[in-house]
């Protein structure tokens, strides 16, 4: 009787061992799938490195005598429309964000188009290059026509000799994300310098010099509970505390990137200060004891013995706290704001990558294309800083630090 | 025969607990002095005395007189660095730090300011040479210490405590987590360190108090009971415990 009841709970055990293995597996597995799976097709250079923010022109539109111009072989190109008239051919495409576009795909040297006079800047001319995006025409005794129609009726309507060009509007391509990782970038960088020399410090007084009474017992179980509390409170004290701290003392008006570093410093302090702490715990005493007994004093002994050999840690730590960062988004959207910049200044309100995706997702329509493109940027970024963490620590370790 | 070390009626508690009590033993210069006793008995405590190592630990209480050339030990006036600098000490486990076999050796003399390198490398030379390691080390002193064996460790160990020139060293149960053979080199090192400085060292081995010592105290339950010649006390111990221990009867 015995025998069997404990042969079915092991049964059992196995079982649901084996089917949490399986469900988690799948789960995080979907989760690459997915994201991979919607955002590959417009990861793109690019992206990276344009800005979100197009450059309009408009532009006045010049009588010339048209010509014939000779044009480009189209037969191999899919959603192409030339328009003979002007030497030009437009195309049906999507943005680096990908909403839909009218792209120049061609532009004869001699085209009309090339030769427009600016609005904004008096005579100067204005040039119309390949991969700008026609936004709207203006006729000559003809309704205003705008990109939504699609490249298709821009060149028919074009086509049309009736028709007299009177203005065009166009821009750059937009949507690219250089502003966000320009910002993901001095945050992390900001954070680290604040935090990790706060952290390590506080950490080193904690496991070294610190008297254990319940004064420091209390303290570090404190800072153990604050490892664990949500981010979105923290945003609550970068709001309450650190944007006016740093209106009040920088040029910044309101939320602004010191404040977002400021406030992902004190997320990640908990986690830098206990990970340290960990790995100066297991350095052997006999180590300080060595180096007490050869005339060195308490601090020689805490850093040119304890602290070296806790440097794997304070790497690990230091990895985890840039992880952080790059995943917060709550926090910052209270302190950092989520307006996409494409320069970033310190001083102003900017967006990281997390908060570039909250953006895509709170547009009407939702941009899941773009956000899982950012997506695969930031797990990218956490496998090169995991592995690269694994790396180094082995290095340090074999080095026999 | 010139004392270095004195103390009189030392004792030591930790909390409660009676670790010493009424010790007197003086540690004459140029001499061994083992200290023997089973396992408990506060011959490690008493050793930690003499460099005052027993300050890292909490709630210690030392009563009595320590001398070392006749100045006073304990009391918050005297310099602990400058008494740690003229008593190095040496530990059971080897401890080098994690760096190379030079920077261990060099560690004791930079930490007093020491920065010029050619006046390190002399300093390092001269300790190695001393603790018999030279010849083995010469031609890989950059690389890490951990990667020596565990009797080149202590003997690193001994050099590093030798840079700085102290001139008692003590040693705490220096050959226990080693082999015969390095047991054997350690034993030979510390007849020739004999000529330059002054040695305590706890063992748990007669053959090794009776083969390099010259003095012995034999501690019982935190008191001595028998401190002499090491000869004298080996062949004729006046206390039946001395007796008993030393032959294996006891503990
Ligand atoms: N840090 C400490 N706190 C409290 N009691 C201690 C401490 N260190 C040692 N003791 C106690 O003091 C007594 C003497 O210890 P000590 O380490 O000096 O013995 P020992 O003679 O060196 O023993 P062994 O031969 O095993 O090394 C022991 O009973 C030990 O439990
Ligand atoms: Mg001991």
């Amino acid at each position: 009787m015995v025998k069997r009841k404990v042969r079915l709970s092991e049964i059992l055990l196995n079982s649901s061992v084996f089917l949490s293995t399986t469900l988690s597996a799948l789960a995080l597995g979907l989760i690459f799938f997915y994201v991979i799976r919607e955002g590959t097709t417009l990861l793109n250079w690019e992206l990276f490195t344009g800005n979100y923010h197009s450059r309009n022109y408009i532009a006045e539109f010049q009588d010339e005598q048209l010509q014939n111009y000779d044009m480009p072989d189209l037969s191999k190109v899919e959603n192409v429309y030339p328009v003979d008239r002007f030497g030009i051919v437009l195309q049906e495409d999507i943005d680096l964000a990908g909403n839909g576009v009218v792209r120049v795909y061609y532009v004869h040297p001699d085209s009309p188009f090339n030769k427009m006079i600016s609005k904004e800047v008096g005579t100067e001319e204005v040039d119309l290059d390949v991969g700008m995006i026609f936004q709207r025409i203006s006729y000559v005794n003809h309704p205003t026509s705008l990109s939504r129609g699609g490249a298709q009726k821009f060149a028919t309507e074009l086509s049309d000799p009736q028709r007299e060009v009177y203005e065009l509007f166009f821009s750059d391509l937009g949507g690219g994300i250089k502003g966000s990782i320009i910002t993901t970038i001095y945050l992390i960088f900001m954070t680290l310098i604040i935090a990790v020399p706060f952290g390590v410090l506080t950490a080193i007084y904690f496991n070294e010099f610190a008297p254990s009474n319940w004064i420091t017992k209390t303290m570090r179980s404190f800072i153990e509970t604050l490892t664990g509390v949500p981010s979105i409170i923290y945003g609550l004290l970068g709001i309450t505390v650190f944007v006016p701290l740093t209106v009040r003392f920088t040029p910044a008006v309101n939320s602004n990137l010191i404040a977002g570093a400021l406030t992902l410093s004190v997320i990640i302090l908990p986690t830098i200060i206990r990970t340290t702490e960990e790995s100066l715990r297991v350095v052997p005493d006999d180590h300080r004891a060595a180096s007490l007994a050869l005339g060195a004093n308490k601090t020689q002994t805490t850093f040119k013995v304890v602290l070296p050999q806790a440097s794997p840690g304070i790497i690990t730590a230091t990895f985890l706290g840039i992880g952080r960062v790059i995943g917060e988004s709550a926090a910052l959207i209270f302190v950092l704001g989520a307006a996409i910049k494409d320069t970033v200044n310190i001083y102003e309100p900017s967006t990281s990558l997390a908060v570039h995706i909250w953006s895509m997702m709170t547009d009407e329509p939702a941009n899941i294309a773009l956000s899982s493109t950012i997506a695969i940027l930031i797990l990218a970024i956490v496998l090169v800083i995991n592995l690269s963490v694994k790396i180094g620590v082995k290095l340090l370790t074999r080095k026999g630090m | 025969m010139e004392k270095v070390i004195e103390t009189q009626e030392l004792s030591l508690n930790y909390g409660d607990f009676n670790a010493l009590s009424n010790v007197n033993l003086p540690i004459y210069r140029n001499k061994v002095t083992a200290l023997i006793g089973p396992s408990g008995c506060g011959k490690s405590t008493f050793l930690r005395c003499l460099n005052r190592m027993n300050d890292l630990i909490d709630n210690v209480k030392v009563d009595g007189i320590i001398r070392f050339n006749g100045e006073p030990v304990q009391g918050v006036g005297v310099d602990v660095i400058e008494l740690r600098k003229k008593v190095g000490m040496v530990f059971q486990k080897p401890n080098p730090f994690p760096m190379s076999i030079f920077d261990n050796v060099a560690y004791g003399p930079r930490q007093q300011g020491i920065k010029d390198k050619a006046t390190l490398k002399g300093i390092v030379e001269k300790a190695l040479k001393q603790a018999a390691l030279y010849n083995e080390v010469k031609d890989r002193m950059t690389e890490s210490a951990t990667r020596l064996s565990g009797g080149q460790q202590q003997r690193l160990c001994i050099a590093r405590a030798l840079a700085m020139e102290p001139e008692v060293l003590l040693m705490d149960e220096p050959t226990s987590a080693l082999d015969p053979m390095a047991t054997q080199r350690i034993e030979e090192l510390i007849e020739e360190l004999k000529k330059d400085y002054t040695i305590v060292i706890v063992t748990h081995s007669m053959q090794q108090a009776a083969r390099i010592s010259d003095n012995t105290a034999f501690f019982l339950l935190g008191e001595i009971i028998e401190f002499g010649q090491t000869s004298e006390i080996f062949a004729n111990p006046r206390d039946k415990r001395t007796e008993d221990y030393i032959t294996g009867r006891f503990g």
